[in-house]
Formats: C-alpha cells, structure tokens, sequence
C-alpha cells in the first residue's frame, strides 16, 4: 500500500480558511491527507506548534495566511513570516527535512489555488515517506 | 477541573454531507470519545427543529459544552450560539467540525472521507472539553460621525447620519465639496444636469444643524477604536476667513496671478485668488499659497487692500489642527482618473485634440471654458472618435478591473456630440459593452439609433496624418484593421483609487484588494463594512461605481454608522487576550507584535509585589492572537485559542481513527 | 490525453485563454498596415486559431508566419498580457522541427552552425572591419566592444563599427573587442524559430563571457544583440549595455564632449528592439541633442508609436514576393515630408533597411541615413 502522509494545516480564519471553505463550495477536489486547524491569524502560530504536529504524527505541515499586505489584522501575516522562515532553518538543524513544513498565501478567493496548495504540499512530503520524530515511535523504541 | 457532558451533533445537510460522509459511523465513534454524553444526526441541523434537538437534550441531559458536525463555522456558528444562549448555555461552549466544506465537498472516497471526519470530530471534541465560558463585554459609544471626503458619497453618507439625529463631521481635502460629480456635465441615462442635482445636497451640507463642514481640510490621525475614535483633522490655511467671506468676488479682479483651474480640468485659467466654481460649499474664495504672490515672493497684498470693509482676507493664517471625537467613521474618498499620459500609443499629451472622458465634460459644459460649445481648437469637429476601456481591463497599467462607467458615459457623450453637432460622424472602439444598470441598455440603444457608429475592437494608436488624427484599430467582427479619421478623439479613462486614500488607509487599518481600492469585511454580505470595526466605506472608494450606485451604498453605510451610535454601545471583541500577571516577565514582545496598540507594560502588585507586566485592553484588542504567538512564557494567552487548546487539537487531528 | 494536457500548458503559459479579442495587437502590427488585403497578417485571429487547432496544421498552412518581423508590438499593447509574437515563433519552431523552411532561412539556419554566423561568410571574414585598427582583446580590459555578425560582416557597416571604435577612443575608453572569436547572439536565430540553435550559442557565449573575470562592462552596438543579453541570458555576469546608453552617460558625466558643428536637421528613428522592447528612448536623442548645430526633429509616430523597419525577427533573410509597399519606404517618404538631411538610426538592421529604401527610391541627394555612431564620430 502506498504510503499516505497527513498533513496538518493551520489557517488563519480570514483568508485562508474561507479560501480552504471557497475550495468546497467549488467543488475542488483535493488529497484527503490534509487536516486543517483554523486561527484567527497566521501570527497565533508559535513555532512550537509545527515541531507539535511533527511529534504528534504529522509527515509535513502547511501554515497559510492572507497574502503579504492583505492581512485581515493590518501585518499578521508579516510577523508570521518573520518567525516561520527561521523555524523552516531550525528544522533542517532538527533533522527534518526542510520540505515537511511550507508556509503559502491563500486569499478567501482562492479556492483553487488552496487545492492547488494542498496537493503540492501532499506530493512533496510522500516521497520523503513517514514523520520519523513522531512521538508514538520514540516511545515504541523505548519500549523494545 | 469538572468533567465535561458534551454532545456531538451531526449534520446530513440533506445529502450534501451524508453521501459522501458516512454518518452512522462517525455518530458511533463520537459516542465513543472522552466526556462525550450524547450523539446524535439530524438532516439539517440548523433547522428549527434541529436546534430544539440540541436545546432539549442540554436541557434534560445536563449538557454543558456541544460540538455541531456541519458546514463551516464561518456560516452558522453565530446560529448555533445563539441556539446555546436560548438553551441557557455559555454561547462559547460550542466548537463547529467542519466536515462539508473541508471534506464532503472536497473528497470523493467515501471511506477516506469518513476517517478524515472522524480526526476533525475527534478534534473538535478534544477542544470543546477545553473552552471556557467567556463574557461579552460592551462599551459607551461617541454619539457623532465623521465622513471623510465631500463628493456625492460623502454627502449623502452625512446628510443620512445626519437627519437620523446624529452630529456629523464632513472632512472634505479640497475648499469647496462637490467632487468628481461636480465636473460632469450631464449624468447617465437620464441625461439629468449633474450640478442641478448636485447642488441642493451641498446647500442641504450647509445647512443641516447636525453637519459640521471642515472643508480644506485632511486628517492627519487615528486614535482609539469603534465608539471612542480620536481623530486629528489638519485645517490647511485658506487665507480667507470662511465665516466672513461673502463671496462677492471683488478680490479676484485684483488679484493678477493667473492659475490652472482645476475644475475645468486645466483647459481654462482663474486667480490665484478664487473660488473653485460659483455653487462652492463653503460659499468662500480660497488662496492658493503655491502661486499667490505675496505667499511666495512676500510682496503685493493687493486683495487685502479692496476687502478692507469685511476684513475677510488673512495673508497670516497658519494651519491649525482640531481633535475630534467620533463613534464611527464612514470613508467616501472616491477615485482618481485614469492618466491617459500612460497609453502615449493613444497620442494624450502629444495631441491637443486628444482629451480624457473628464475634459470632455468641461468642454460640453455650460459652465465650461467654451460655455459649452463643443469647439476643438476653435472649430467644431467632424468627425469625432471615443475609446473606451483606457486604463481598464489592462494589465498593462495595473488595473485589471473595469472602472464600470467608461461605456455609459461614453454613450452619454456621443449623444451629447450628436445633440450639438448633428452631422459629425461619431464613432465608438469598444471591446464589450457593459450597459448594465437600470436604463442602460434602453440608453445604449437609443444613442446607437442616432448615428453612432460601434466598431468593436479597441484602437491601438493613434497618429497624424496632415490635420486629422487617424485611429487605427482591427474591427475584430470584420476581421480587418481600419483607420477611422478624426478631429477629436476622446479617451474614455477610467477610474483608480483616489492618491491620498492610502495614507488614510494606513491610519485606519483598512487593507486594500489587489485593485488597490479598499477591501470590504465580505464581498457579499457585508459590503460597506470593513475590517476595521466603526469604519465603514462608501462610494469608489471601494470599487468603480455609478453615481445611483454609490448613493445607494453612501446610504448604506450611513445606515451601518447609525447602529453602534443610536445603540449607545457597542460589543467588544469576545476572544481577547488574556495575561497570567505571575508567569509575565514582562519582556514587552506581545506589545511589539501587537498591530492594535492594545497591549502595554504597566506597573501592578502582583502576589503582594510590584512588578512590571503586559495589560491588554480589551477594547482595543481585536483577538488575531499575535501575542500569545510570540510569548515565551505563555503568560499571555487568546481566550478560545489557548497554547493548551491549539496544542490539544493538534495531539488529536494528526491521530488516524 | 497527456498530449492535450501538454498542449493546455503551453496556452496556458502564453496567457492565450486571457485574450478578449480587442484587436490592439492586429491594428498595431506594422505588417499589418502592408500586407495585402487576400492573405492579411492578422495576429489576433493567428492566436485565435491557435487556441482551436493543432499547432502544426497552423503552421504548414499559415506562409504569412515569415513576415513578422518580432518587433512585439502586439505584445505590448496587448491589455492581457498575451504574447502573441511568442505564438508566432513557436509556429516557426514546429517548422524548423519540420524543417519545411524556405531556402533562404534553411542557408541562415545552416551557416549558423557551419560558421557562428548568419550570412554564409567564413569566420576569418569576422576580421576585416578592424583591419589597420589596434584593438586589445576582450580579456584585456574592463569594458568590451561586442560587434555583433552584421557590422563585421556588411561592409557598408564596417564604417559603423569603425565609428563606434573612434568614439570609444575619442571618450578614452580602456576596451577590447572579441575579435574573430566573437559568435553571433542568436536573437534572430531565436527569432526565426530555431531554439536549439539558439540554446547552443547562449551556452557558448555565456562561457565565453563569464569565462573573462576582467570583463564588467559588454557595450553592443546592435539593439538585437543587446536584447537578447539583457533579457534572454539568465546567468550572464558582466552587465551588458546598449551603445546609446553607454554614450549618454559618457556624455551625461562630460566624459565625452561632442565638440565639432554638425550643422544638418535630423530626425530619429527608433529600433523596435531598442525602445518598444526595451524602453530605451531618450538614450539616444540626448546623445543626437547634445552635438552642436544640430537640429533635432521628431517624426510624428516616434517612440512607442514608432513604426517597424521590417528588418528584425530574420526578416533580413526573408524574400517577400509582393511587389507591396515596405513600410521603410513609409518611414523615408514621412521624413522627405519634414524636410530632414538625415535619418539617424541606432541598428544596423534599421540603417540597411531605410537606406535601401532611400536607394530605391531614389532619394540618395535629398536624405542621408546614419548611425548615431557615425554622426558622432564626426562631432
């Protein structure tokens, strides 16, 4: 059986999760692999949050906000970027393959792109197979 | 911390959901989750009988927080809040799963379908177990207005809020208000005279006991939030005392320094000294300090000198600057036209007898350079050529919109060239014509019946050839290029966001849709609010419109400016941010990462010490959660959106079921 | 099915399925203004056939496709952003694929990959235009001169070439020239439809040029050669001028002062590939308004109303068999109309095509056609 990641997606409630929302109303079809998590604002992520999804059985996160200067709250999506851009380095230094993690804009019109993003994001994390930080694994070495 | 009774409710949305769902499972496997006390399917939820459902069993099974398993929360989670309060229950008790718009509708596989609904119930469950009650809280509100920009829009949008009791600020940044409409000669499709119609709305300005004009006048800043706004208007200097000015015009005829007039889009000169046209609100000349002698060279005062019995005339003023403080706050800044100057192709600018849709008005008006009189050049032209779509629809320019009035008004003047040339030969390059208001098509019609020639298939240049201008275009339903001749070719341009909107758009938090005109809260359902609460959008501002158009939403958003102030409060964000006052170490990042000013260090005695800590005020906080995103301590957390709730679904939402 | 899908990309990336069938690109093809009336040149309905039938039948049917001269015009006006001049050279390419060309593109074609030029001359030709000149070579200096195959091979443009060294070393520049190892660009090459070609001479010469670490500067003389540099190079590090640009800034900073009379009204030309594809239009007249004497006059379409000299996309070596009007013939007879000494070009391509007009019509005692180069060598 082939190997299907799960991806775990937060989108801010603006943009993204309307486009995400745009997206079933149209009828795009996309990979089932995605399961979304909705903030107010991409700039709610803490960091913390993805290397989270990456120990709790995620194989690649998305974090999509309103495009640069079209931030529902003024420059959210600026300070997300600020701060996603260098956990995306961090992750390499963890030993996570940079790919696992992507960050896209999604406006609330976009409906065809965010399966767009969705099945990009899906087709890049398959080939690097499963998440090998998640927790349960780690607990089951422990336990051999 | 108490166990929670949770019931699921899960929708069918009639077979939206449950063909593709399987819903017998799903409902099995919530009974099966954690504090989960009843689960149940209904055929569509939020129908009346499906909420009584939900507010039956919170009633007779002592349930305290719901999970509706249903479309997206962006439509009916007020719905179902409201179901919960009508139950008695908290209404931030309840979290939607959102298994039509994110699965259903995007999946095909049954099977693969119902497990990824089973990871968002699970999810959902997990989170609701974790959500606290929360309080809406409410706040006074400033009962008066202010209306930014004097053009139809603005003073509909004043004269509304005005005459529903309200006082009222009407900014306007020019001396007199009026705006484009002012300009325009006539008004389609009823060719109704655009000043006679205009003009008793600007008399009604004047004298309306609510409104207070502040003409020539800008805003220079925003404070504090929907109800309590604290705005800075910058008076510029007029050199004309307004109240005393009678507007007798004596002082003009002695003032020597020719100016472009503006209002007749430079085809025409006045003083320096002037009042912009005879109808100006405020009824007062004005100084234009960048070419009035005296303000430039710091001699001659010559018009002080004949004004000596009002004294009217202040060479002195300075700018000054007023506070106000307004409830809401309705934007109508209009637009800019189109610079024809960026197609050169089309000979704006190299040509005299090429002019923009806005000159072309001031040439036909009465009240016009030639009185109204269509002379080029001193002759009446033969033949006469319009273009429409300049600067619309071209990404070229940036502007890939259509500026929606370019083809009426463009109809409008070839029936005003037919009316006063009856044996010019008119012709109109158009791609689509877009006749699709009430009367425009009939319109259309009736100009294409007096002689005017549609040539579909936009002219590509322009060039001379001995005295005619030739316009080369492909008449795309022949299939071949023509060169129309013409004397006068006129450039239907369009419309772009007004210069200075920018900067109030900064001042007011508003975002712009890629069109650079300013974004609406929604496209449809709320089209006048913006994201900014108390801050409401009229006219182009927003969008290219007509002028019925915009009345109707310069009314609209009067309408929507009018609730908080005759309420007398408003509604604060719910899901602020909250600060554990112990675990804050006071690093100031949250005040940093704030786009709302509404976070500060203050001093506070916390466990019988005082220390330094974050204090969100909760007025101003619009609950986005930068805060909480960027504090190391998690001292600061958004209610509803916790560390604790996020990292909770996500434990849940990666889990396979 | 996967072929359909492939076919979708390329529309797609052309932006065809954006056109709304507004005419500009056809009413502003200067081919169009020429072409007669039973066999039109008309791009928009090209496009619009694209878009509804294989490529390749278009292709094999469509013989008016060697007529476009690649001026881009269409592209430019056009509100959507299509490009139809690109439609017109991927038809060219199945053609070349095909190799049903006509003779003479066939021999262009052909001498490209024989000699690393496109007029059928031997390499060692490549050096005649410098005979008797002390020239350092490319690697020696900062700044290079590329020549480009049609001044070093037309020797009515030798006398170009010729002049743009004096300037150069009447302005003190320290420059080389690649001599006989320069290779032709490739521009028309690309034109013409034959992109593996091309693709071979932009890996050669992007070797070649990054290979000189002194290199900084490439000055061309031809607006051709220089456009493919800037725009169609990616990776290529030294910064590549246009010659108008490097004047009017020699001439902007005082390095080089015009300083004799030359006492002749002129008007301008503007190359299509020098101002309408790459904005470049005040270059070169405030090099022509700085010399002394001269009096400069705008023809009525300039800039990007210009109108095309017919000389570019490889229509240097395409026959056309109606005896119809060329729009350089256009181009001479407005500016006999204002009374103009001389017509100053800045592209040999112009310079031959609107001093063959001159010829052919008889004209040579009335109207003078020069490069900005040579009128400056004599300032």
């Amino acid at each position: 059986m082939n190997f299907e990641p799960t991806i775990v997606a937060f989108l801010c409630n603006w943009c993204s999760y309307a486009g995400a929302d745009l997206a079933g109303t149209s009828r795009f079809q996309y990979p089932a692999n995605v399961r979304t998590v909705r903030v107010m604002c991409s700039s709610r992520i803490n960091p913390a949050f993805i290397v989270n999804a990456l120990l709790e059985g995620a194989d690649g996160v998305l974090v999509s906000g309103c495009h640069p200067g079209e931030c529902h709250y003024v420059s959210g999506n600026y300070l997300a970027r600020r701060k996603l851009v260098l956990l995306r380095r961090f992750l390499e230094h963890l030993g996570i393959h940079p790919d696992r993690f992507r960050m896209s804009w999604v406006s609330a019109s976009e409906g065809s792109k965010f399966a767009d993003v969705i099945k990009e994001v899906t087709e890049a994390v398959r080939p690097l197979g499963p998440n090998q930080i998640k927790r349960e694994q780690v607990w089951m070495q422990q336990a051999l | 911390m108490s166990t929670k009774r949770i019931g699921v409710y899960i929708c069918h949305c009639g077979v939206n959901i449950a063909q593709t769902v399987g819903i017998e499972e799903l409902k099995s496997f919530a009974a099966t989750l954690p504090q989960v006390k009843v689960a149940e399917n209904y055929m569509y939820m939020c129908s009346e009988p499906g909420q009584e459902l939900i507010r039956k069993d919170i009633k007779e099974k002592k349930l305290n927080r719901i999970v509706v398993v249903a479309c997206s929360p962006r439509l009916h989670e007020p719905t179902f809040r409201n179901t919960l309060v009508s139950a008695g229950l908290n209404p931030y008790c309840l979290e939607i799963a959102n298994v039509r718009e994110q699965c259903s509708w995007v999946h095909k596989d049954k099977k693969v379908a119902t497990s990824k609904a089973k990871s968002v119930v699970a999810a959902a469950v997990t989170k609701v177990a974790l959500l606290e009650p929360l309080e809406e809280k409410e706040v006074s509100v400033t009962k008066t207005a202010m209306v930014v920009g004097g053009g139809i829009a603005g003073i509909q949008a004043a004269l509304d809020i005005a005459d529903s009791g309200f006082k009222t600020y009407l900014i306007e940044k020019e001396p007199s208000i009026g705006g484009h409409m002012m300009q325009l000669d006539k008004t389609f499709p009823t060719l109704d005279c655009s000043a006679c119609i205009l003009t008793p709305k600007m008399s009604d300005i004047k004298n309306h006991p609510n409104i207070e004009l502040l003409a020539y006048s800008e805003v220079a800043d925003v404070k504090g939030f929907v109800g309590n706004f604290k705005v800075t208007v910058k008076r510029k200097p007029r050199y004309i005392e307004e109240a005393i000015c009678n507007a007798c015009g004596t002082c003009a005829k002695y003032c020597s320094i020719a100016i472009i007039d503006r209002y007749n889009e430079g085809l025409s000169k006045l003083q320096a000294l002037h009042i912009p046209f005879p109808q100006a609100i405020p009824a007062a000349y004005v100084v234009d300090p960048e070419e009035c002698r005296y303000l430039k060279e710091g001699t001659c005062r010559q018009c002080e000198q004949v004004c000596k019995e009002l004294n009217a005339i202040n060479l002195d003023m300075q700018e000054e600057s007023v506070e106000l403080d307004v409830g809401t706050i309705v934007v109508a800044t209009g637009f800019d036209v189109f610079d024809a100057n960026r197609k050169p192709e089309l000979g704006y600018g190299r040509y005299e007898n090429v002019i923009t849709g806005m000159e072309f008005e001031r040439v036909v008006s009465a009240a016009g350079p030639n009185q109204g009189e269509l002379l080029i050049n001193g002759k009446k032209p033969k033949e006469v050529v319009f273009i429409q779509c300049v600067g619309s629809r071209d990404k070229t320019v940036g502007n890939e919109y259509c500026s929606r009035v370019c083809c009426m008004y463009t109809a409008k003047q070839a029936h005003l060239v037919r009316e006063k040339l009856p044996d010019a030969k008119i012709t109109i390059f158009y791609i689509d014509v877009r006749a699709f208001g009430k009367g425009y098509e009939e319109f259309y019609d009736r100009v294409k019946g007096e002689s005017v020639y549609y040539r579909r298939g936009n002219v590509s240049e322009v060039y001379k050839k001995g005295d005619k201008l030739i316009c080369r275009a492909e008449d795309t339903l022949l299939g071949k290029p023509i060169e129309v001749p013409a004397d006068l070719v006129v450039l239907a341009v369009g419309i772009q966001p007004s210069a200075g909107a920018r900067e109030l758009g900064k001042l007011l938090k508003l975002s712009t849709s890629p069109d650079n005109f300013f974004l609406e809260a929604h496209p449809k359902l709320r089209p006048v609010d913006t994201g900014s609460d108390g801050v409401f959008l009229a006219g182009c501002c927003q969008g290219p419109k007509d002028i019925p158009d915009t009345v109707a939403q310069a009314s609209a958003s009067a309408a929507k400016a009018v609730i908080p102030l005759a309420q007398g409060k408003v509604k604060t964000e719910t899901m602020v941010a909250r600060v554990h006052e112990q675990a804050c170490r006071a690093c100031g990042y949250c005040v940093e990462a704030c786009p709302y000013d509404a976070i500060e260090l203050q001093l506070q005695e916390v466990n019988g010490r005082e220390k330094s800590v974050a204090v969100v005020n909760e007025v101003l906080c619009k609950s986005c959660g930068a805060c909480t995103g960027v504090c190391f301590s998690g001292a600061i957390q958004q209610t509803g959106f916790t560390d604790d709730q996020i990292l909770a679904v996500i434990g849940a939402i990666g889990k396979e079921y | 099915m996967e072929e359909a899908y492939e076919r979708c990309v390329y529309l797609e990336r052309l932006g065809l399925f954006g056109c709304i069938q507004c005419g500009k690109c056809t009413a502003g093809c200067p081919i169009n203004y020429v072409t007669p009336d039973r066999e039109p040149f008309n791009i928009r309905t090209l496009v619009y056939d694209v878009l509804n039938a294989p490529s390749e039948e278009i292709a094999s049917e469509k013989h008016f496709l060697w007529q476009c001269t690649t001026c881009a015009t269409c592209s430019l006006r056009c509100p959507k952003e299509v490009e139809p001049k690109d439609v017109v050279m991927n038809l060219r390419s199945i053609l070349v694929e095909d190799g049903t060309l006509p003779p003479s593109i066939r021999d262009v074609l052909k001498s490209i990959s024989v000699n690393y030029n496109p007029w059928g001359l031997g390499k060692e030709k490549r050096a005649e235009w410098f005979k008797g000149l002390e020239l350092k070579d490319a690697g020696e200096a900062e700044t290079c001169l590329y020549v480009g195959c049609t001044p070093a091979f037309d020797n009515r443009l030798h006398k170009l070439a010729r002049s743009t060294v004096a300037c150069l070393q009447k302005a003190g520049i320290d420059f080389g020239i690649f001599g006989i190892e320069e290779i032709c660009c490739g521009n028309e090459i690309k034109r013409l439809g034959d992109i593996w070609s091309f693709d071979a001479l932009r890996e050669a010469n992007t070797e070649v040029f990054n290979g000189y670490e002194t290199i900084k500067e490439i000055v061309s003389i031809s607006p051709h050669c220089f456009n493919t540099f800037k725009n169609e190079y990616p990776g290529l590090t030294p910064r590549v001028t246009h010659y108008t640009e490097y004047f009017a800034r020699l001439i902007a900073e005082g390095t080089f002062k015009p300083k004799k009379k030359v006492s002749k009204k002129v008007t301008y030309h503007d190359p299509c590939f020098l101002g309408k594809q790459n904005d470049i239009y005040d270059a070169p007249r405030s090099i022509l308004t700085s010399i002394k004497g001269l009096i400069f006059e705008e023809f009525d379409r300039n800039r990007e109303n210009s109108l095309c000299c017919e000389g570019g996309g490889g229509r240097m070596w395409i026959e056309i068999e109606d005896a119809r009007e060329r729009l350089a013939n256009i181009r001479v007879r407005d500016a006999v109309d204002m009374g103009v000494d001389i017509i100053a070009v800045a592209c040999p391509f112009c310079l031959l095509t609107l001093e063959d007009a001159v010829k052919a019509m008889d004209l040579e005692d009335k109207l003078q056609v020069l490069d900005i180069m040579e009128i400056l060598a004599q300032a």
